[in-house]
């Protein structure tokens, strides 16, 4: 033998056996590793929120007691304080140097400012002494310097939304007022006395372009005992709530400019416990209230049994150790603010979490504002230091009840499982509820394996135990060729073709359910007289499955023929209004029943192949040995040959759930889509699957929503895992019993 | 125990001693040589180890994970359980019959050449030739001569026992061992390749096992008798058979047991 | 033992059980075949021309159409049928149920012309006048004809000038990514190849005028020659010829001609572009692309199961740790192909599309160019989901290579690799090619995954071109499976929609039921030869 040449095939056969290894050993576990990273994708869901501190300075004592309110801009660059006498002045957040000095009410020196009310996009009521209200709004925009390399910088405005002139009846201890900057103008005043009073003016351009200003003044009754302790406004000012250090809340309509409404007052704490704090979280609906005892507690008005809408209790956020006096909410999403002590909480109303506490050592926090996106903070405290902080709250809706469990949603009556992610509007809270989704994922699986189960298993046992050899070298190859049908195409034939059909002849269809086994029953029945016939007999070799197929097709045919008949004389001649007025129950046109069929025939041909495999397997002797007894043919396979093969069975029924459950494109075209939890056959539903296929091209990317369906996949991947690890062990059993399968 | 003194052996096993994974050991130090160009048969009950030790000699126990050897095998002057055994040269040098005939499913000439085109060899009017006296001396050729770009899978299965030991002498090898080469044959097949083994003595060494005494009998010039991993007796084989000195042997040769 | 009469032992022994299992055989195929049949039935017949019938009502209307159903009425008094009625540009619906007690009269006439346009559908209708310009005159079947077939010449003459346009858009695109390649670099405005780019782009651009303006003029001339139509109710309709795919006479039609009608239709649909969101035309961008998902994720799929497989039966060690990546392996086969889809659009398009974006075009960014749904990602994306059928088929067909085939090679002294190369693939080949073809033929019908790693229902340009580099793996593309959902599901005139549905389905079921027949076939006979052989 050449000696070069054994050389060269050594050579090769080393580096074959090092390629092969280490290639096969990368793709198996690359395979199984990058399943891993979707879990990482949704991982991010459950992380704490961060906060850093990105800079820090100190104010002269002098100053700082001047300041009335703080803002920044969106990119933690610029910030401004307002100082008492109305002047904004702007500085670099990154070390407090200042840059310019505004005074957008007017270079008054003799105004002082009492208070500013803050509320929505750098919106401030500034608050004079003299009685005075001025709203001024702080804008920021970037900017990009084409002459300079298109370098950005921010810049801004401040604008005066609206002025309201003193009140005539005297000085109020309270004010609040709110201006939409165009048509609309509300303030609303507390005087010592403790009476309030509204004032509602109201802007309106004829067509002529004549502006008509109409203003009103009303004094707002109170039916409430208690001493006001808290005032808010929606944006709009078209709702105001009162509270008061009785535990009373009050809730007033001002939309009507003429007529101010009372609705309700509302006994907020049946230990009466002073309120101190409400706003409204974004979106107005919600009603923050802060409490004496440092609760915090989100409120909106639900309708009761007697369709009247009553202000409620829906969520406990985490609360202080001490009095809240200050709550605010964020500006994009239903997060709120608190400040209790000198310390300031974030914590999310949907999920009623705690997602961050600021809490600089050793300083107490005056003021506070955050930014528009809610992705920085600055903060104020009573020795003057000015602490910017950089937050990361990637995730603040996302807990495992809101995911799981019942929450109460704005708006709706009760709590409730939904799924519903997105909307027009910004002020929108997401439904992001996998529950209704894993309940339609089981929902249509469970239809679907009711039908399929028993055609797959005794189809199977039909095929491997009774039939002709020749029929059986047939039918096994169709049935797995049957596997190969698209999963589109059942969708599509079942959502255009059979639910149209079914939807028609409903009639038909329960008729065919009592008809065909009586048809069958009567056929065996008949048949036992007609089996003494010498040729006739020869069918129970492994034909009966073809014998008996004109009988099926007949039952179906009478069915269809006789069901609309049915459907007149016992229906009033439709079922599905029968069915509405009788039990309540809706048809959808897409419902189980379809889900049943399309996606029951896309999992019977692998639950047959496996069990078909699997009962073929067992020995011929065991089946010998049986007949051999005396046992009939059935007895054989009941008693005999199901026992042993029973692990494949089982084994084929967990692929066929397996597939079930993350079946796509067929729930997808068949179902309503509507994620609903209704255990009602008539009813389509929402399964995981189909809700990725939906959702996820709408997905922003690294967004709750996009993680969510991240984490939605992750459940698909662990329930099929789980079940088709379990059938794979089992394979894998009754495979080292019988050698081979 | 009894011992065949042998001079210049080609085949020398000193002690040597065989663990299946899990550590069950299949042979108990056995002490053999067998002599250039003759048979030798392997002789014993199912289980005694003697395919384990025939598959010793060209490491084709090598396959099984975790099974260890102790004990040395000189083969032509040589120790294959050396590290640096090439194994490739071995089994080139050892030829194999198996029990079941595992022709390729190529064609007749391609399953001759194998062991010569995997050495590299493209000659193609060696190969022919090669072809043509293996195939002789397998006393193939006359049978497949016109037909030898057919499948291979086409042969009887006396033709296909034949083809294999054909192609293992193609490669030319010094010993050929073969696995109960016949037990899966008719009678007719099994005496042509009986005799085929009696032309084959001529330039090759042979070790068969069997399990039939009489085919040890009549092919063998040595017969060994193995019981439960040990050899228990060695000897010439018209010795043996007729007067076996130990009392296992007869009662395995009498059919008392086995 | 007490002898039982016959018809309870009958009972007793489980007879009729038997008669149940054979009927649940029986119900599953009979879905299936019912399937079939209702894909064939609705598919075949869609290219059929069917006759016109122009039907006088009682109530003194006329509607011409073509019957597609007839059913019981809702008070099961009598009959009525559903006509496709046409001309959506005059009736604004496609199909109407007519009750038969209606009908006062009906008869096929012979000059009834079906038309296939550009948009708005079908035109049923007879020729009133063939026209240029303003100026109509009475014509005769023939003429119109002849006067297509002129007007047909003109717009292939057209046609070589859009090509022209589009290959300058594509020039301009590509300066324009030079450009931004230049800006992204900060060249400075005089950068001699900003210059030069600058002089092209002007050149191109007035190419651009120039051949936009001879195709605009000629566009216009084409389109002055007109026909007026009269519809079954006596509208008249001026339809300009251009816009007319093909006209003819379906009532005049014999056997042959349809026959001839039919293949003709066949063709277009596979080599033609789609026409009205994808309801009409040719299914050929859906076929292409369909046919590159498959060869590219083969690519992918194919030598990375078999090296796996190879691994995992022939090189690891056999222990719990290879049983466990068996389990797991199977496993894989079973995991929701959604899950694999947005693993795609996880790990694929958002990581590595997103990193190759940043890395080789960042001028571009934020357009994505690999960081958006692609051939290659979708691609990849099903060779991920198809890799553990082929590896699951390739081990069994070496599993299923008796021990004595290695045994033989190995005391041959070959090597494990010759051993491999020589007797063990050959040997296992039937074996891989099913697991390949049964990988294939799922990646055919899967669309789950796909909708959300790069197909669309309509591709602007197709994933291979003669522009450079000629094989565009990040471009989006059509696929059959998602082209019915598309239309069944999304087009807004699911009615008029669905004879194409029906056809794209029959022709996918066809290529799906042919691979995997093939692959269960190639499997079945690999199974015998290594069960009955001879060894």
């Amino acid at each position: 033998m050449n000696p070069a040449f054994l050389k060269k095939v050594k050579r090769n056969d080393r580096l074959a056996r090092w390629v092969i290894t280490i290639g096969g050993m990368a793709i198996i576990f690359s395979v199984i590793f990058i399943l891993i990273l979707i879990a990482r994708v949704s991982l991010p869901l459950f992380l704490s929120p961060e906060k850093a501190l990105r800079a820090d300075f100190q104010l002269e004592q002098a100053q700082a007691q001047q300041v009335a309110t703080l803002g920044v801009d969106e990119y933690l660059e610029t910030g401004y304080l307002v100082d008492r006498t109305g002047r904004f002045d702007f500085f670099t957040v990154a070390d407090g140097s200042p840059l310019d000095s505004v005074a957008p009410a007017g270079e008054d020196t003799q105004r002082r400012l009492l208070t500013v009310d803050s509320y929505g996009r750098l919106n401030h009521a500034l608050i004079w002494d003299d009685g005075s209200i001025s709203i001024v709004q702080v804008k920021f925009f970037p900017f990009f310097d084409a002459q300079n390399n298109n370098q950005r910088s921010i810049r801004h405005r401040v604008e005066v939304l609206g002025e309201f002139p003193a009140p005539e009846s005297g000085m109020p201890v309270r004010s609040l007022a709110r201006s939409d900057g165009e048509e609309r103008q509300v303030r609303v005043d507390l005087f010592a006395d403790g009476h309030l009073q509204a004032t509602l003016q109201q802007r309106e351009e004829s067509f002529l372009g004549d502006v008509e200003v109409t203003e009103e003044t009303h004094t707002l009754s109170r039916k409430s005992a208690g001493a006001v302790t808290a005032l808010t406004m929606s944006h709009n000012g078209n709702q105001l709530y009162i509270a008061t250090d009785a535990g009373e809340i009050e809730r007033w309509d001002l939309s009507d400019s003429e007529d101010p409404v009372l609705l309700e007052v509302v006994h907020a704490f049946a230990d009466q416990r002073k309120i101190t704090a409400l706003d409204l979280v974004f979106g107005d609906v919600s009603l923050i209230v802060g409490d004496a005892r440092g609760e915090l507690t989100t409120w909106f008005p639900v309708r009761d049994e007697e369709g009247v809408w009553k202000l409620t209790r829906i969520h406990q956020l985490p609360g202080h150790n001490a009095a809240i006096d200050y709550v605010s909410p964020t500006l994009h999403d239903k997060s709120v603010l608190s400040r209790a002590d000198g310390r300031v909480q974030i914590s999310h109303m949907t999920s009623e979490r705690l997602l961050l506490t600021i809490d600089p050592p050793g300083e107490k926090i005056a003021t506070y504002a955050l930014s528009t996106r809610g992705n920085g903070l600055i903060t104020l405290s009573e020795s003057g230091r000015v602490d910017s902080w950089e937050l990361d709250i990637p995730h603040p809706e996302i807990s495992a009840k809101t995911l799981f469990g019942k929450v109460w949603y704005e708006g709706y009556a009760e709590p409730s499982w939904s799924w519903q992610s997105s909307s027009g509007t910004d002020d929108y809270e997401p439904k992001l509820s996998l529950t209704p989704l894993i309940f339609g994922t089981l929902k249509g699986t469970f239809y679907a394996m009711l039908f399929a189960l028993p055609l797959a298993i005794f189809g199977a046992i039909y095929t491997s135990q009774f039939a002709r050899p020749r029929f059986k070298g047939i039918i096994k190859p169709a049935v797995e060729v049957m596997a190969a049908i698209p999963t589109v195409i059942i969708g599509f034939l079942a959502a255009l073709w059979l639910a149209p059909l079914i939807e028609r002849s409903l009639g038909s269809l329960f008729l065919s359910m009592i008809l065909v086994p009586a048809a069958l029953m009567i056929s065996i029945a008949l048949w036992q007289a007609a089996r003494k016939i010498d040729p006739l007999k020869r069918v129970e070799r492994g034909f009966e499955f073809l014998a008996v197929a004109p009988v099926l097709v007949m039952a179906v045919a009478i069915a269809s023929v006789l069901g609309s008949g049915v459907e007149s004389w016992l229906f009033a001649g439709d079922l599905k209004q029968w069915l509405f007025t009788e039990t309540g129950n809706r048809y959808d046109q897409r419902n189980c029943i379809i889900i049943a069929f399309a996606m029951g025939f896309a999992v019977i041909p692998i639950i047959f192949t496996i069990a078909e495999d699997s009962l073929s397997n067992v020995p011929p002797s065991l089946r010998a040995a049986s007949l051999a007894l005396g046992a009939s043919r059935w007895q054989t396979v009941w008693r005999v040959i199901l026992p042993s093969a029973s692990p494949g069975i089982f084994a084929g029924t967990m692929i066929g759930f397996g597939r079930a459950v993350g079946e796509t494109m067929i729930v997808l075209m068949a179902t309503g889509n509507t994620a609903i939890m209704d255990l009602s056959i008539f009813n389509g539903m929402r399964p995981l699957s189909a809700n990725i296929a939906v959702e996820i091209p709408e997905a922003p990317v690294d967004g709750s929503l996009y993680r969510t369906l991240f984490l939605s996949a992750v459940i698909l991947f662990v329930m099929t895992f789980v079940v088709n690890t379990i059938a794979e062990v089992v394979r894998q059993r009754l495979r080292a019993k019988y050698g081979r399968f | 125990m009894a011992k065949l003194e042998i001079e210049n052996p080609i085949v020398q096993v000193n002690n040597l001693k065989f663990y299946y994974p899990g550590n069950a050991r299949a042979l108990h130090g056995i002490d053999i040589a067998f002599p250039e160009k003759q048979v030798t048969a392997l002789i014993g009950p199912s289980g005694c180890g003697k395919s384990t030790l025939l598959r010793c000699f060209n490491r084709m126990n090598d396959l099984i994970d975790g099974c260890r050897v102790e004990g040395d095998v000189i083969i032509d002057g040589e120790n294959i359980y050396n590290r640096n055994t090439d194994i490739i040269e071995l089994r080139r040098k050892v030829g194999m019959v198996f029990q079941k005939s595992n022709p390729f499913p190529k064609s007749i000439y391609e399953n001759v050449i194998y062991g010569l085109r995997i050495a590299g060899e493209k000659d193609r009017s060696l190969l022919d030739e090669r072809v043509e006296t293996s195939l002789k001396g397998a006393a193939l050729w006359d049978e497949v001569k016109e037909r030898l770009h057919e499948s291979a899978l086409g042969l009887s299965g006396g033709q296909m026992q034949r083809l294999c030991i054909a192609r293992a002498i193609a490669v030319n090898p010094k010993v050929i061992l073969m696995d109960e080469p016949c037990s899966a044959l008719d009678p007719k097949s099994t005496a042509r390749v009986e005799d085929l083994i009696g032309e084959l003595r001529e330039d090759f060494t042979i070790i068969i096992v069997t399990h039939n005494m009489q085919q040890a009998a009549r092919v063998s010039d040595n017969t060994a008798f193995l019981f439960e991993g040990n050899l228990i007796e060695y000897g010439l084989t018209d010795q043996l058979f007729v007067k076996p000195r130990n009392k296992q042997t007869e009662d395995y040769i009498t059919g008392r047991f086995g | 033992m007490k002898k039982l009469p016959t018809r309870v032992k009958y009972w007793r022994i489980g007879e009729p059980m038997v008669w149940l299992s054979g009927a649940a055989l029986t119900t599953t195929l009979l879905t299936a075949i019912v399937l079939l049949i209702v894909i064939m039935v609705n598919g075949l017949g869609v290219f059929w021309p069917s006759d016109i019938q122009l039907l006088e009502l009682k109530d003194g209307s006329r509607i011409a159409g073509t019957l597609t159903r007839t059913e019981p009425t809702a008070d099961k008094s009598g009959l009525r049928r559903q006509y496709k009625i046409a001309n959506r540009d005059l009736y604004g619906l496609d199909f109407r149920w007519i009750d038969e007690a209606q009908i006062a009269h009906e008869e096929i006439p012979a000059n009834m012309l079906t038309l296939e346009r550009m948009e708005y559908g079908d035109f049923y209708g007879t020729l009133k006048s063939l026209g240029h310009a303003g100026q109509q005159d009475p014509a005769t079947f023939a003429q119109l004809e002849s006067a297509l077939a002129v007007v047909k010449a003109d717009l292939d003459g057209l046609k070589e000038l859009e090509e022209k346009l589009t290959a300058a858009s594509y020039r301009m695109e590509k300066l324009r990514l030079k450009t931004l390649k230049l800006d992204y670099n900060k060249a400075p405005a005089d950068n001699p190849e900003r210059l030069e780019i600058e002089s092209e782009k002007e050149q191109i651009k007035a190419e651009f005028a120039d051949l936009l303006e001879v195709q605009l003029s000629r566009t216009a001339k084409v389109r002055e020659a007109t026909a007026v139509f009269v519809s079954g109710d006596g509208r008249e309709k001026e339809v300009v010829l251009a816009d007319i795919v093909r006209a003819y006479t379906p009532n005049q039609m014999s056997v042959t001609e349809k026959i001839l009608f039919y293949a003709g239709k066949l063709v277009e649909l596979f080599i033609g572009e789609p026409r009205e969101s994808n309801t009409e035309g040719g299914l050929f961008p859906a076929i292409f692309g369909t046919v590159m998902l498959i060869f590219v994720m083969s690519l992918f799929s194919f030598p990375l199961g078999v090296i796996a497989a190879i691994y995992l039966r022939e090189y690891a060690k056999e222990g719990l740790l290879v049983r466990i990546v068996r389990i797991a392996v199977n496993n894989l086969a079973g995991i929701p192909s959604i899950v694999y889809g947005i693993f795609g659009l996880g790990f694929f398009i958002y990581g590595i599309g997103h990193s190759i974006d940043t890395l080789f075009f960042p001028e571009r960014l934020p357009t994505p160019t690999f960081g958006t749904g692609g051939l290659l990602w979708a691609s990849l994306t099903l060779a991920l989901l198809t890799v553990p059928v082929v590896i699951v088929s390739t081990e069994e067909a070496l599993g299923a290579i008796p021990r004595e085939m290695r045994e033989g090679s190995y005391a041959l002294g070959s090597t494990k690799f010759q051993t491999l190369v020589r007797i063990l693939l050959p040997m296992a080949s039937p074996g891989i090619m099913t697991g390949l073809i049964l990988a294939m033929a799922r990646a055919a019908g899967e669309v789950a995954p796909l909708m959300i790693t790069g197909v669309v229902k309509l591709a602007p340009a197709l994933p291979i071109d003669g522009n450079f580099p000629f094989l565009h793996l990040d471009r989006k593309f059509m696929h059959l499976g998602f082209h019915i959902y598309d239309i069944g599901f999304q087009s807004p005139n699911v009615e008029a929609a669905k004879p194409m549905v029906f056809v794209t389905t029959l022709l996918l079921v066809l290529i799906v039921l042919v691979m995997s027949s093939v692959a269960i076939r190639l499997r079945n006979k690999m199974k015998k030869r290594y069960t009955f052989g001879t060894f």
